[in-house]
Protein backbone atom coordinates (compact mmCIF):
# COMPACT_ATOMS: atom_id res chain seq x y z
CA UNK A 1 0.00 0.00 0.00
CA UNK A 2 3.02 2.20 0.97
CA UNK A 3 4.74 1.33 -1.98
CA UNK A 4 1.58 2.29 -4.22
CA UNK A 5 1.14 5.64 -2.80
CA UNK A 6 4.80 6.40 -2.79
CA UNK A 7 4.62 5.87 -6.17
CA UNK A 8 1.52 8.13 -7.27
CA UNK A 9 3.58 10.97 -5.43
CA UNK A 10 6.76 10.17 -7.63
CA UNK A 11 4.39 10.54 -10.56
CA UNK A 12 2.96 13.49 -9.32
CA UNK A 13 5.78 14.86 -9.03
CA UNK A 14 7.20 14.53 -12.36
CA UNK A 15 4.21 15.51 -13.67
CA UNK A 16 4.23 18.79 -13.08
CA UNK A 17 1.44 19.85 -10.28
CA UNK A 18 2.01 22.92 -9.71
CA UNK A 19 3.50 23.81 -5.85
CA UNK A 20 5.17 26.18 -3.58
CA UNK A 21 8.16 26.61 -6.02
CA UNK A 22 6.20 28.04 -9.25
CA UNK A 23 6.51 31.63 -7.53
CA UNK A 24 7.00 33.41 -11.24
CA UNK A 25 3.66 33.46 -12.09
CA UNK A 26 2.63 34.25 -8.62
CA UNK A 27 -1.32 34.43 -8.18
CA UNK A 28 -1.61 35.61 -12.19
CA UNK A 29 -4.78 34.47 -14.16
CA UNK A 30 -3.26 34.18 -17.08
CA UNK A 31 -0.23 31.99 -14.93
CA UNK A 32 2.16 33.70 -17.45
CA UNK A 33 6.07 33.11 -16.84
CA UNK A 34 6.44 36.70 -17.74
CA UNK A 35 4.20 38.30 -14.74
CA UNK A 36 6.66 38.88 -12.09
CA UNK A 37 9.67 39.84 -14.61
CA UNK A 38 7.23 42.85 -15.90
CA UNK A 39 5.39 43.26 -12.22
CA UNK A 40 8.87 44.20 -11.14
CA UNK A 41 9.53 46.84 -13.90
CA UNK A 42 6.23 48.13 -14.41
CA UNK A 43 4.75 48.27 -10.73
CA UNK A 44 7.80 47.61 -8.63
CA UNK A 45 7.04 46.78 -4.80
CA UNK A 46 3.59 49.06 -5.03
CA UNK A 47 0.61 47.46 -3.95
CA UNK A 48 -1.35 45.59 -6.58
CA UNK A 49 -4.50 43.11 -6.95
CA UNK A 50 -5.75 41.40 -9.75
CA UNK A 51 -9.02 43.08 -10.54
CA UNK A 52 -11.73 42.07 -13.19
CA UNK A 53 -13.07 45.27 -12.72
CA UNK A 54 -10.77 46.48 -14.87
CA UNK A 55 -11.56 45.55 -18.78
CA UNK A 56 -9.16 44.62 -20.95
CA UNK A 57 -11.10 43.68 -24.72
CA UNK A 58 -9.18 42.03 -27.53
CA UNK A 59 -10.44 40.04 -30.05
CA UNK A 60 -9.63 36.23 -29.48
CA UNK A 61 -6.89 35.79 -32.22
CA UNK A 62 -4.95 38.61 -34.30
CA UNK A 63 -5.98 38.78 -37.91
CA UNK A 64 -3.33 41.45 -38.57
CA UNK A 65 -0.93 41.22 -35.83
CA UNK A 66 0.59 44.61 -36.87
CA UNK A 67 -2.95 46.04 -36.52
CA UNK A 68 -4.43 44.65 -32.98
CA UNK A 69 -7.64 46.39 -31.71
CA UNK A 70 -7.25 47.11 -27.74
CA UNK A 71 -9.62 49.15 -25.40
CA UNK A 72 -8.51 49.67 -22.21
CA UNK A 73 -11.87 50.03 -19.40
CA UNK A 74 -11.52 50.92 -16.09
CA UNK A 75 -14.52 53.23 -15.22
CA UNK A 76 -16.02 50.46 -13.19
CA UNK A 77 -13.47 51.53 -10.53
CA UNK A 78 -14.56 53.95 -7.94
CA UNK A 79 -12.98 57.25 -7.41
CA UNK A 80 -10.49 59.02 -9.51
CA UNK A 81 -7.65 56.95 -12.16
CA UNK A 82 -4.35 58.41 -11.79
CA UNK A 83 -2.57 56.51 -14.14
CA UNK A 84 -2.98 53.42 -16.31
CA UNK A 85 0.19 51.14 -17.93
CA UNK A 86 -0.92 49.00 -20.93
CA UNK A 87 1.86 46.22 -21.82
CA UNK A 88 2.17 42.47 -23.40
CA UNK A 89 3.44 40.37 -21.69
CA UNK A 90 5.35 38.49 -24.78
CA UNK A 91 6.32 41.09 -27.49
CA UNK A 92 10.11 42.30 -27.89
CA UNK A 93 8.53 45.78 -26.40
CA UNK A 94 6.54 45.14 -23.86
CA UNK A 95 4.79 48.62 -22.94
CA UNK A 96 2.34 49.70 -25.36
CA UNK A 97 1.32 52.89 -23.57
CA UNK A 98 1.21 55.31 -20.27
CA UNK A 99 -1.93 57.17 -19.74
CA UNK A 100 -3.02 59.82 -17.51
CA UNK A 101 -6.88 60.10 -18.24
CA UNK A 102 -8.71 63.14 -17.83
CA UNK A 103 -10.38 63.81 -14.55
CA UNK A 104 -14.72 63.30 -14.40
CA UNK A 105 -14.41 61.46 -17.98
CA UNK A 106 -14.71 57.56 -18.55
CA UNK A 107 -11.68 56.00 -18.72
CA UNK A 108 -11.76 53.87 -21.50
CA UNK A 109 -9.57 53.99 -24.04
CA UNK A 110 -9.15 52.30 -28.12
CA UNK A 111 -6.18 52.10 -30.29
CA UNK A 112 -4.58 49.20 -32.18
CA UNK A 113 -1.10 48.16 -30.91
CA UNK A 114 1.40 45.34 -32.75
CA UNK A 115 2.29 41.58 -31.02
CA UNK A 116 4.74 39.34 -32.13
CA UNK A 117 2.91 35.93 -31.17
CA UNK A 118 0.00 34.91 -28.69
CA UNK A 119 0.26 36.97 -25.70
CA UNK A 120 -1.33 37.99 -22.45
CA UNK A 121 -2.08 42.08 -22.63
CA UNK A 122 -1.85 43.82 -19.45
CA UNK A 123 -3.61 46.93 -17.97
CA UNK A 124 -2.37 48.30 -14.72
CA UNK A 125 -4.60 51.08 -13.25
CA UNK A 126 -3.67 52.88 -10.16
CA UNK A 127 -6.21 54.67 -8.06
CA UNK A 128 -5.77 57.45 -5.05
CA UNK A 129 -5.20 55.00 -2.75
CA UNK A 130 -1.78 54.16 -4.17
CA UNK A 131 -2.92 50.45 -5.13
CA UNK A 132 -2.93 49.14 -8.89
CA UNK A 133 -5.49 47.06 -10.09
CA UNK A 134 -4.86 44.91 -13.05
CA UNK A 135 -6.94 43.70 -15.85
CA UNK A 136 -5.72 40.82 -18.26
CA UNK A 137 -6.68 39.87 -21.83
CA UNK A 138 -5.12 37.03 -23.85
CA UNK A 139 -4.81 37.56 -27.56
CA UNK A 140 -3.73 34.30 -29.88
CA UNK A 141 -1.58 35.40 -32.85
CA UNK A 142 -2.08 32.25 -35.02
CA UNK A 143 -4.53 34.10 -37.28
CA UNK A 144 -6.84 32.85 -40.04
CA UNK A 145 -6.58 30.31 -42.84
CA UNK A 146 -6.55 33.18 -45.29
CA UNK A 147 -4.55 35.44 -43.60
CA UNK A 148 -2.83 38.01 -45.81
CA UNK A 149 0.79 38.55 -45.36
CA UNK A 150 1.97 42.07 -44.37
CA UNK A 151 2.48 43.99 -47.36
CA UNK A 152 1.75 47.99 -46.08
CA UNK A 153 4.92 48.24 -44.18
CA UNK A 154 6.56 49.03 -47.59
CA UNK A 155 4.24 51.46 -48.22
CA UNK A 156 5.85 55.41 -48.24
CA UNK A 157 2.83 57.07 -48.42
CA UNK A 158 3.75 58.23 -45.08
CA UNK A 159 6.98 60.16 -45.78
CA UNK A 160 4.45 62.77 -47.75
CA UNK A 161 1.83 62.86 -44.91
CA UNK A 162 3.59 62.29 -41.87
CA UNK A 163 1.56 63.73 -38.95
CA UNK A 164 -1.93 64.10 -40.85
CA UNK A 165 -4.86 63.90 -38.51
CA UNK A 166 -8.02 62.68 -39.81
CA UNK A 167 -10.80 62.46 -37.09
CA UNK A 168 -14.48 63.06 -36.30
CA UNK A 169 -16.21 63.87 -32.98
CA UNK A 170 -19.33 61.77 -32.01
CA UNK A 171 -21.74 62.54 -29.21
CA UNK A 172 -22.09 59.70 -26.83
CA UNK A 173 -24.45 61.27 -24.09
CA UNK A 174 -23.20 63.99 -22.14
CA UNK A 175 -19.73 63.18 -23.56
CA UNK A 176 -17.75 63.97 -26.51
CA UNK A 177 -16.18 60.80 -28.07
CA UNK A 178 -13.01 61.57 -29.76
CA UNK A 179 -11.97 59.00 -33.26
CA UNK A 180 -8.54 60.22 -34.70
CA UNK A 181 -5.97 58.46 -37.46
CA UNK A 182 -2.43 59.95 -37.28
CA UNK A 183 -0.16 59.06 -39.88
CA UNK A 184 2.99 57.71 -38.69
CA UNK A 185 5.03 54.51 -39.44
CA UNK A 186 5.78 54.34 -35.80
CA UNK A 187 9.17 52.52 -36.76
CA UNK A 188 10.09 50.03 -33.54
CA UNK A 189 13.81 49.64 -34.34
CA UNK A 190 13.22 45.71 -34.52
CA UNK A 191 13.41 45.88 -38.46
CA UNK A 192 16.48 45.85 -40.56
CA UNK A 193 18.47 49.54 -41.17
CA UNK A 194 15.35 51.24 -39.68
CA UNK A 195 16.08 53.19 -36.49
CA UNK A 196 12.69 53.70 -34.25
CA UNK A 197 10.63 56.26 -35.05
CA UNK A 198 7.16 56.75 -33.56
CA UNK A 199 4.39 59.14 -31.82
CA UNK A 200 6.09 59.28 -27.68
CA UNK A 201 3.77 61.54 -26.43
CA UNK A 202 -0.13 62.99 -27.30
CA UNK A 203 -1.79 64.91 -24.99
CA UNK A 204 -5.79 66.75 -25.38
CA UNK A 205 -6.29 70.02 -24.21
CA UNK A 206 -9.54 72.41 -23.69
CA UNK A 207 -9.64 75.65 -25.53
CA UNK A 208 -7.28 77.29 -23.26
CA UNK A 209 -4.53 74.99 -23.42
CA UNK A 210 -4.76 73.11 -20.41
CA UNK A 211 -3.92 69.31 -20.59
CA UNK A 212 -7.06 66.92 -19.82
CA UNK A 213 -5.75 63.76 -20.38
CA UNK A 214 -2.31 62.97 -21.52
CA UNK A 215 -0.56 59.60 -22.82
CA UNK A 216 3.13 58.26 -23.43
CA UNK A 217 3.40 55.94 -26.03
CA UNK A 218 5.23 53.28 -27.04
CA UNK A 219 6.77 51.75 -30.41
CA UNK A 220 4.18 48.89 -30.62
CA UNK A 221 1.64 51.29 -30.66
CA UNK A 222 0.17 50.12 -34.43
CA UNK A 223 1.53 52.21 -37.86
CA UNK A 224 -1.07 55.01 -38.70
CA UNK A 225 -2.52 54.57 -34.80
CA UNK A 226 -6.26 54.74 -34.77
CA UNK A 227 -7.50 56.16 -30.89
CA UNK A 228 -10.48 56.68 -29.37
CA UNK A 229 -11.27 58.71 -26.17
CA UNK A 230 -14.32 59.92 -24.42
CA UNK A 231 -14.32 62.76 -23.02
CA UNK A 232 -17.08 64.36 -20.50
CA UNK A 233 -18.54 67.72 -21.49
CA UNK A 234 -19.45 69.18 -24.91
CA UNK A 235 -17.95 72.65 -24.00
CA UNK A 236 -15.13 72.68 -26.87
CA UNK A 237 -13.03 73.13 -29.31
CA UNK A 238 -10.81 70.35 -27.48
CA UNK A 239 -7.14 70.07 -28.98
CA UNK A 240 -5.26 67.00 -30.16
CA UNK A 241 -1.34 67.43 -29.37
CA UNK A 242 1.08 64.87 -30.75
CA UNK A 243 4.93 64.60 -30.78
CA UNK A 244 7.58 62.11 -32.06
CA UNK A 245 11.09 61.00 -30.85
CA UNK A 246 12.01 63.02 -33.60
CA UNK A 247 10.97 65.76 -32.47
CA UNK A 248 7.90 66.96 -35.29
CA UNK A 249 4.73 68.07 -33.27
CA UNK A 250 1.30 67.80 -34.76
CA UNK A 251 -1.62 69.44 -33.55
CA UNK A 252 -5.00 69.72 -34.53
CA UNK A 253 -9.00 71.42 -33.28
CA UNK A 254 -10.71 68.48 -33.04
CA UNK B 1 12.58 -7.05 -0.77
CA UNK B 2 13.99 -4.33 -2.40
CA UNK B 3 13.17 -5.80 -5.60
CA UNK B 4 9.89 -6.37 -5.73
CA UNK B 5 9.58 -2.71 -4.19
CA UNK B 6 10.94 -1.02 -6.88
CA UNK B 7 8.87 -3.90 -9.38
CA UNK B 8 6.04 -2.33 -7.79
CA UNK B 9 6.63 0.85 -8.13
CA UNK B 10 7.58 0.64 -12.06
CA UNK B 11 4.48 -1.50 -12.10
CA UNK B 12 2.21 1.59 -10.76
CA UNK B 13 4.11 4.08 -12.81
CA UNK B 14 3.97 2.50 -16.03
CA UNK B 15 0.36 1.96 -15.41
CA UNK B 16 -0.04 6.20 -14.64
CA UNK B 17 1.42 6.52 -18.02
CA UNK B 18 -0.49 4.52 -19.72
CA UNK B 19 -3.75 6.31 -17.94
CA UNK B 20 -2.58 9.93 -18.91
CA UNK B 21 -4.93 11.62 -21.11
CA UNK B 22 -4.09 13.01 -24.36
CA UNK B 23 -1.75 10.10 -25.53
CA UNK B 24 -2.54 8.93 -28.52
CA UNK B 25 -0.32 7.07 -31.51
CA UNK B 26 -0.70 9.03 -34.65
CA UNK B 27 -3.08 7.25 -37.25
CA UNK B 28 -2.40 7.75 -40.49
CA UNK B 29 -4.06 11.05 -41.84
CA UNK B 30 -6.40 10.06 -44.42
CA UNK B 31 -8.98 12.97 -46.03
CA UNK B 32 -11.12 9.86 -47.21
CA UNK B 33 -12.79 11.86 -50.06
CA UNK B 34 -16.46 10.86 -51.26
CA UNK B 35 -17.17 11.65 -54.74
CA UNK B 36 -21.00 12.56 -54.50
CA UNK B 37 -22.76 13.00 -58.00
CA UNK B 38 -24.55 16.15 -58.10
CA UNK B 39 -25.53 15.63 -62.01
CA UNK B 40 -24.46 13.91 -65.18
CA UNK B 41 -20.76 13.23 -65.41
CA UNK B 42 -20.28 15.83 -62.46
CA UNK B 43 -19.02 14.94 -59.07
CA UNK B 44 -18.60 16.74 -55.92
CA UNK B 45 -16.23 16.53 -53.10
CA UNK B 46 -17.79 18.55 -50.17
CA UNK B 47 -15.33 19.71 -47.63
CA UNK B 48 -16.79 20.17 -43.80
CA UNK B 49 -17.78 23.45 -42.75
CA UNK B 50 -15.32 24.34 -40.51
CA UNK B 51 -11.93 26.15 -40.18
CA UNK B 52 -8.79 24.58 -40.93
CA UNK B 53 -7.43 22.30 -37.69
CA UNK B 54 -5.07 19.46 -37.18
CA UNK B 55 -8.56 17.41 -37.02
CA UNK B 56 -9.64 18.24 -40.70
CA UNK B 57 -6.48 18.52 -42.13
CA UNK B 58 -7.58 21.87 -44.48
CA UNK B 59 -11.01 19.72 -46.04
CA UNK B 60 -13.34 22.62 -45.73
CA UNK B 61 -13.24 23.37 -49.20
CA UNK B 62 -15.66 21.72 -52.50
CA UNK B 63 -13.83 20.08 -55.01
CA UNK B 64 -15.59 18.94 -58.19
CA UNK B 65 -14.92 16.95 -61.50
CA UNK B 66 -16.36 16.31 -64.59
CA UNK B 67 -16.01 13.09 -66.31
CA UNK B 68 -16.04 13.89 -70.43
CA UNK B 69 -15.97 11.70 -72.71
CA UNK B 70 -12.13 13.15 -74.14
CA UNK B 71 -11.07 13.08 -70.35
CA UNK B 72 -11.22 14.37 -66.93
CA UNK B 73 -12.20 18.34 -66.24
CA UNK B 74 -10.97 19.28 -62.14
CA UNK B 75 -12.67 22.44 -60.72
CA UNK B 76 -9.80 23.33 -57.92
CA UNK B 77 -7.74 21.07 -56.07
CA UNK B 78 -8.19 21.37 -52.12
CA UNK B 79 -5.34 22.46 -49.68
CA UNK B 80 -2.29 20.08 -49.86
CA UNK B 81 -0.41 17.47 -52.20
CA UNK B 82 -1.81 14.90 -50.21
CA UNK B 83 -5.71 16.52 -50.91
CA UNK B 84 -4.75 16.17 -54.82
CA UNK B 85 -3.38 12.43 -54.65
CA UNK B 86 -6.41 11.80 -52.59
CA UNK B 87 -8.49 13.45 -55.36
CA UNK B 88 -7.13 11.34 -57.64
CA UNK B 89 -7.50 8.53 -56.22
CA UNK B 90 -11.49 9.50 -56.05
CA UNK B 91 -11.52 10.33 -59.84
CA UNK B 92 -10.00 6.59 -60.78
CA UNK B 93 -12.55 5.21 -58.48
CA UNK B 94 -15.39 6.71 -60.83
CA UNK B 95 -13.57 6.27 -64.37
CA UNK B 96 -10.29 5.34 -66.10
CA UNK B 97 -10.17 8.71 -68.33
CA UNK B 98 -6.60 10.84 -67.87
CA UNK B 99 -7.22 13.82 -66.02
CA UNK B 100 -6.80 16.72 -68.92
CA UNK B 101 -7.91 19.81 -67.46
CA UNK B 102 -7.41 21.28 -64.30
CA UNK B 103 -9.03 25.10 -62.98
CA UNK B 104 -8.03 26.89 -60.05
CA UNK B 105 -10.85 29.22 -59.14
CA UNK B 106 -8.77 31.80 -57.31
CA UNK B 107 -5.21 32.30 -55.47
CA UNK B 108 -6.38 30.77 -52.02
CA UNK B 109 -4.35 27.77 -50.19
CA UNK B 110 -7.41 25.47 -49.64
CA UNK B 111 -8.07 25.75 -53.71
CA UNK B 112 -5.10 24.97 -54.96
CA UNK B 113 -1.90 23.23 -53.44
CA UNK B 114 -3.58 19.98 -54.15
CA UNK B 115 -2.13 21.50 -57.59
CA UNK B 116 1.04 19.12 -57.56
CA UNK B 117 -0.76 15.96 -58.21
CA UNK B 118 -2.59 17.27 -61.21
CA UNK B 119 1.26 18.19 -62.54
CA UNK B 120 1.22 16.11 -65.58
CA UNK B 121 -1.89 17.93 -66.95
CA UNK B 122 -3.07 21.39 -68.15
CA UNK B 123 -3.60 23.68 -65.01
CA UNK B 124 -5.87 26.92 -65.79
CA UNK B 125 -6.25 30.11 -63.57
CA UNK B 126 -7.34 33.46 -64.55
CA UNK B 127 -3.57 35.38 -65.36
CA UNK B 128 -3.98 37.89 -62.44
CA UNK B 129 -4.62 34.62 -60.15
CA UNK B 130 -1.76 33.69 -61.00
CA UNK B 131 0.11 36.70 -60.24
CA UNK B 132 -1.50 36.23 -56.79
CA UNK B 133 -0.39 33.07 -56.55
CA UNK B 134 3.25 33.75 -57.23
CA UNK B 135 3.01 36.57 -54.90
CA UNK B 136 1.65 35.42 -51.62
CA UNK B 137 1.53 31.35 -52.26
CA UNK B 138 4.59 30.95 -50.44
CA UNK B 139 3.08 32.56 -47.35
CA UNK B 140 -0.07 30.76 -47.78
CA UNK B 141 1.35 27.59 -47.98
CA UNK B 142 3.56 28.64 -45.04
CA UNK B 143 0.30 29.22 -42.70
CA UNK B 144 -1.21 26.06 -43.83
CA UNK B 145 1.94 24.32 -42.32
CA UNK B 146 1.52 26.25 -39.11
CA UNK B 147 -2.49 25.21 -39.28
CA UNK B 148 -3.10 21.76 -39.96
CA UNK B 149 0.70 20.08 -39.83
CA UNK B 150 2.01 17.05 -41.22
CA UNK B 151 -1.19 16.83 -43.54
CA UNK B 152 0.82 19.42 -45.48
CA UNK B 153 3.63 16.95 -45.79
CA UNK B 154 5.90 17.16 -49.02
CA UNK B 155 3.15 19.82 -50.47
CA UNK B 156 5.43 22.79 -52.20
CA UNK B 157 3.04 25.71 -54.80
CA UNK B 158 2.75 24.22 -58.14
CA UNK B 159 1.62 27.44 -60.46
CA UNK B 160 -1.06 26.71 -62.97
CA UNK B 161 0.72 26.58 -66.23
CA UNK B 162 -1.70 28.61 -68.75
CA UNK B 163 -3.74 31.42 -67.94
CA UNK B 164 -7.40 31.42 -68.51
CA UNK B 165 -7.74 34.15 -71.47
CA UNK B 166 -10.92 32.40 -73.34
CA UNK B 167 -14.38 32.49 -72.01
CA UNK B 168 -15.52 29.05 -73.98
CA UNK B 169 -13.71 25.59 -74.15
CA UNK B 170 -15.04 22.33 -75.39
CA UNK B 171 -14.07 19.19 -73.94
CA UNK B 172 -15.23 15.67 -75.21
CA UNK B 173 -19.52 17.01 -74.98
CA UNK B 174 -19.20 19.33 -72.12
CA UNK B 175 -19.22 23.44 -73.15
CA UNK B 176 -17.47 25.11 -70.02
CA UNK B 177 -17.99 28.59 -70.14
CA UNK B 178 -15.96 31.05 -67.99
CA UNK B 179 -16.44 34.27 -66.14
CA UNK B 180 -13.98 35.90 -64.68
CA UNK B 181 -14.83 38.59 -61.63
CA UNK B 182 -12.77 40.12 -58.43
CA UNK B 183 -15.34 40.43 -55.24
CA UNK B 184 -13.83 37.78 -53.44
CA UNK B 185 -9.79 38.51 -54.10
CA UNK B 186 -9.37 40.50 -56.97
CA UNK B 187 -9.40 37.52 -59.59
CA UNK B 188 -11.89 34.82 -59.11
CA UNK B 189 -12.87 32.56 -61.54
CA UNK B 190 -17.09 31.30 -62.10
CA UNK B 191 -17.41 28.37 -64.44
CA UNK B 192 -20.48 26.62 -66.04
CA UNK B 193 -21.07 23.67 -67.54
CA UNK B 194 -23.22 24.35 -70.13
CA UNK B 195 -24.40 20.95 -70.72
CA UNK B 196 -25.43 20.12 -67.23
CA UNK B 197 -26.25 23.65 -66.34
CA UNK B 198 -23.82 23.42 -63.16
CA UNK B 199 -22.64 26.65 -61.73
CA UNK B 200 -18.79 26.59 -60.24
CA UNK B 201 -19.07 29.33 -58.02
CA UNK B 202 -15.62 28.66 -56.53
CA UNK B 203 -15.42 31.42 -53.23
CA UNK B 204 -17.92 33.81 -54.81
CA UNK B 205 -20.62 31.63 -53.27
CA UNK B 206 -20.52 30.59 -50.02
CA UNK B 207 -23.50 28.52 -48.28
CA UNK B 208 -23.92 28.07 -44.82
CA UNK B 209 -20.69 28.66 -44.33
CA UNK B 210 -19.71 32.79 -43.44
CA UNK B 211 -17.63 34.84 -46.53
CA UNK B 212 -14.42 35.35 -46.08
CA UNK B 213 -12.91 38.72 -46.97
CA UNK B 214 -9.21 39.20 -46.52
CA UNK B 215 -8.71 40.37 -49.97
CA UNK B 216 -12.00 41.39 -51.23
CA UNK B 217 -11.66 44.90 -53.48
CA UNK B 218 -14.94 45.84 -51.01
CA UNK B 219 -18.11 44.46 -50.28
CA UNK B 220 -19.79 46.35 -53.30
CA UNK B 221 -17.71 45.17 -55.79
CA UNK B 222 -18.61 41.66 -54.64
CA UNK B 223 -22.28 42.73 -54.66
CA UNK B 224 -22.33 43.61 -58.33
CA UNK B 225 -20.60 40.34 -59.08
CA UNK B 226 -23.33 38.04 -57.52
CA UNK B 227 -26.04 40.20 -59.63
CA UNK B 228 -23.75 38.71 -62.48
CA UNK B 229 -23.64 35.27 -61.15
CA UNK B 230 -27.55 35.15 -60.68
CA UNK B 231 -27.86 36.32 -64.48
CA UNK B 232 -26.67 33.23 -65.32
CA UNK B 233 -28.88 30.62 -65.96
CA UNK B 234 -28.00 27.41 -64.20
CA UNK B 235 -29.74 24.26 -62.84
CA UNK B 236 -27.12 23.86 -59.90
CA UNK B 237 -25.07 25.78 -57.87
CA UNK B 238 -21.79 24.08 -56.66
CA UNK B 239 -20.24 26.70 -53.79
CA UNK B 240 -16.39 27.08 -52.55
CA UNK B 241 -17.79 25.74 -49.39
CA UNK B 242 -21.31 24.45 -47.91
CA UNK B 243 -23.88 22.59 -50.08
CA UNK B 244 -24.58 22.75 -53.79
CA UNK B 245 -28.05 24.44 -54.72
CA UNK B 246 -30.81 23.91 -57.38
CA UNK B 247 -32.05 27.50 -56.40
CA UNK B 248 -31.34 31.02 -55.22
CA UNK B 249 -30.75 30.02 -51.52
CA UNK B 250 -26.93 30.18 -51.39
CA UNK B 251 -26.98 33.74 -53.89
CA UNK B 252 -30.16 35.26 -51.84
CA UNK B 253 -28.05 34.31 -48.37
CA UNK B 254 -24.65 35.77 -50.18
CA UNK B 255 -26.25 38.79 -51.02
CA UNK B 256 -28.06 39.23 -47.67
CA UNK B 257 -25.23 38.89 -45.51
CA UNK B 258 -22.64 41.18 -47.64
CA UNK B 259 -25.87 44.06 -47.58
CA UNK B 260 -26.13 43.36 -43.58
CA UNK B 261 -22.01 43.51 -43.11
CA UNK B 262 -21.70 46.18 -45.80
CA UNK B 263 -24.75 47.93 -43.23
CA UNK B 264 -23.36 47.24 -40.05
CA UNK B 265 -19.67 48.23 -40.96
CA UNK B 266 -21.29 51.68 -42.07
CA UNK B 267 -23.31 52.54 -39.52
CA UNK B 268 -21.27 51.69 -36.71
CA UNK B 269 -18.21 54.17 -38.27
CA UNK B 270 -21.08 56.63 -38.26
CA UNK B 271 -21.70 56.11 -35.07
CA UNK B 272 -18.40 55.91 -33.70
CA UNK B 273 -17.78 52.87 -32.28
CA UNK B 274 -14.23 50.84 -31.93
CA UNK B 275 -13.35 47.42 -33.24
CA UNK B 276 -13.39 45.70 -30.39
CA UNK B 277 -16.89 46.80 -30.09
CA UNK B 278 -17.97 46.52 -33.55
CA UNK B 279 -16.59 42.84 -32.78
CA UNK B 280 -19.20 41.39 -30.51
CA UNK B 281 -22.17 43.32 -31.61
CA UNK B 282 -25.21 40.94 -32.14
CA UNK B 283 -25.75 39.25 -35.03
CA UNK B 284 -28.59 39.45 -37.56
CA UNK B 285 -31.14 36.44 -37.02
CA UNK B 286 -30.96 35.49 -40.69
CA UNK B 287 -27.56 34.21 -40.16
CA UNK B 288 -28.25 32.18 -37.38
CA UNK B 289 -27.60 28.53 -39.50
CA UNK B 290 -24.49 30.30 -40.44
CA UNK B 291 -21.17 28.22 -39.58
CA UNK B 292 -18.54 30.18 -38.25
CA UNK B 293 -20.14 33.68 -38.23
CA UNK B 294 -18.23 35.22 -35.72
CA UNK B 295 -15.07 34.07 -36.49
CA UNK B 296 -15.61 35.36 -39.80
CA UNK B 297 -16.85 38.58 -38.58
CA UNK B 298 -14.14 39.83 -36.02
CA UNK B 299 -11.76 38.81 -39.58
CA UNK B 300 -13.80 41.21 -41.76
CA UNK B 301 -13.77 43.84 -39.37
CA UNK B 302 -10.49 43.71 -39.05
CA UNK B 303 -10.08 43.63 -42.72
CA UNK B 304 -12.61 46.01 -44.09
CA UNK B 305 -13.71 48.32 -40.88
CA UNK B 306 -10.62 50.70 -41.60
CA UNK B 307 -12.21 51.72 -44.89
CA UNK B 308 -15.30 52.95 -42.75
CA UNK B 309 -13.27 54.79 -40.63
CA UNK B 310 -11.51 56.15 -43.32
CA UNK B 311 -14.93 57.29 -44.94
CA UNK B 312 -16.38 58.72 -42.05
CA UNK B 313 -12.85 61.05 -40.60
CA UNK B 314 -12.36 64.48 -41.53
CA UNK B 315 -9.19 65.41 -43.17
CA UNK B 316 -7.02 68.12 -41.97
Amino acid sequence: MRAWSNALLFALALSGVPSEAAEPTAGDPLDSVMWEYNRQIFLADQPYRFDERVLVELPPFAEDPTQVPLTVDASALAGRIERVIAWADLNPIQQIFNWYPAAGSRARLSLRFKVQQATPVRAAVLTQDGVWHVGSGFVDAAGGGCTAPSMANSDPYWESHLGEIAGRRFQAGSASRYRFKVIHPMDTGLVNNIPEFFLQQLELRDGQGSVLSRMELFPPVSENPVFTFDLEGTEGPHRLWLRDNGGNEFERTL
Amino acid sequence: MLHSHFSRIFKAFALLILMLPGQSWAAPLSYDLKPQLIAEDTYLLQGRLEDFSRGNGGNIVNTAFIVTRDGVVVFDTGPSFRYGKAMRQAIAQVTDQPVLHVFNSHHHPDHFLGNQAFADGTIWALPDTGRLMAEQGGAFSDNMYRLVGDWMRATEMQLPNRPLQVDRLQVGEHRLRFFPMTGHTGADLVMLDETTGVLFAGDMVFYQRALTTPQTPGLAVWLRDLDAIAAIPHRLLVPGHGPAVPDGSAIGQMGDYLRWLDLTLRSAAERGMSMTELMKIPFDARFAEVALRRHEFIRTVAHLYPRYEEAVFQKQ
